[in-house]
């Protein structure tokens, strides 16, 4: 059986490549049918927010990126409650169906995932 | 499946230490790397969340990353060379670098 | 045990000598590195052309060094490298760069690379930042 990976996103979309490159990471593996979960944390959740504008920084738009995660066989996406709160995003519409968890579920996520990176 | 959590930057500058300590399971450990061996400076609120963590939680830190920093390791922590960092990346089922 | 070790630093970060470290420290240990796999600023770690100073630490020679003292399976990851100026002679003359600053034992390839070594491997680590 094939392990499953985390992979914890914690950085906004405008800090350069890295963020996209960690969700390249979560692509390639939903590529080879790997079970993978992405899990957004800290600044990561801002990559969640709806009407971001890359084309402001002529930067790609990491929308669509994100939402062929499902395509990619990427389908597990959580988010921390505690970092949406922490940054006002509560209650703000996000861009994926992503589960929000607080701090006790997230330990239980990364237990239940053979491996995780976190970048 | 207990994680070994493996930090290497400053928590003074960084939040990285804040959010692992919010994710640790009841046996995962935490190896501190780099600078963020500073977590251990003494008389700083960084030692003291590291030493409020359960005691079912190991605490490790990079020996080489502490005689850098002309730190040494407080009870609560053990200071580890290369061979043990090795072993104990088998000794939990998996290594989470907060990268 | 079968590592799969990922390096995210430069050459000049001390994870990058961390890395190396821990990766030697493996082998020592009796242990197999299934893989190094050279991600994001990692890629930097790879360049042949990074020239230390005299009296300080060549950690891009090292690894060189290490990767063929081992004969171990070196990976950088192509998009990275391309996006960082990293380019094997192939690369550089598909996309007409002046010059080459990747060689063996390094191999460009893409991330399939890391998730199949973290397949294989018992244990994935990986070393960035400071």
């Amino acid at each position: 059986m094939s392990k499953s990976m985390l992979i914890i996103s914690r950085q906004a979309p405008w800090a350069g490549p890295s963020t996209r490159e960690a969700l390249d990471i979560a692509l390639a593996g939903g590529a080879f049918d790997l079970p993978l979960g992405l899990l957004f944390l800290d600044d990561g959740v801002f990559q969640l927010v709806a009407g971001q504008q890359a084309a402001a920084l002529q930067q790609k738009d990491l929308t669509a990126n994100l939402q062929a995660l499902p395509l990619f066989g990427v389908e597990e996406l959580f988010v921390s409650s505690r970092s949406l709160t922490e940054r006002g995003l509560i209650d703000a519409q996000l861009i994926l169906p992503a589960v929000e968890l607080d701090d006790h579920a997230l330990a239980q996520l990364l237990d239940r995932f053979d491996q995780v990176v976190t970048i | 499946m207990a994680t070994l959590h493996l930090l290497s930057h400053s928590p003074f500058s960084d939040s990285r230490l804040a959010s692992c300590l919010r994710l640790l399971g009841p046996d995962d450990g935490v190896l501190l790397s780099g600078d963020a061996v500073y977590a251990l400076q003494p008389g700083t609120a960084q030692l003291q969340a590291l030493e409020l963590m359960p005691a079912s939680i190991a605490l490790y830190a990079l020996d080489e990353d502490l005689q850098a920093r002309a730190l040494s390791a407080p009870a609560r922590a053990q200071a580890i060379d290369y061979p043990t960092f090795v072993e104990l990346c088998g000794h939990y089922a998996k290594v989470n670098s907060w990268l | 045990m079968k590592f799969a070790i990922a390096l995210f630093a430069p050459s000049h970060a001390p994870s990058s000598r961390r890395a190396l470290r821990f990766a030697q420290a493996t082998v020592d240990g009796g242990h197999e590195i299934v893989r190094l796999f050279f991600y994001q600023d990692g890629v930097h770690s790879a360049s042949s052309n990074v020239v230390s100073p005299q009296d300080e630490l060549d950690l891009a020679g090292e690894w060189r060094n290490f990767v063929q003292q081992h004969n171990l399976d070196a990976v950088v990851c192509i998009a990275a490298a391309l996006r960082r100026g990293v380019l094997n002679a192939e690369e550089a003359q598909r996309y007409g760069r002046p010059a080459a600053n990747l060689d063996a034992p390094w191999e460009l390839s893409g991330l399939g690379q890391l998730h199949e070594a973290a397949q294989m491997a018992d244990r994935l680590v990986c070393f960035g930042g400071q």
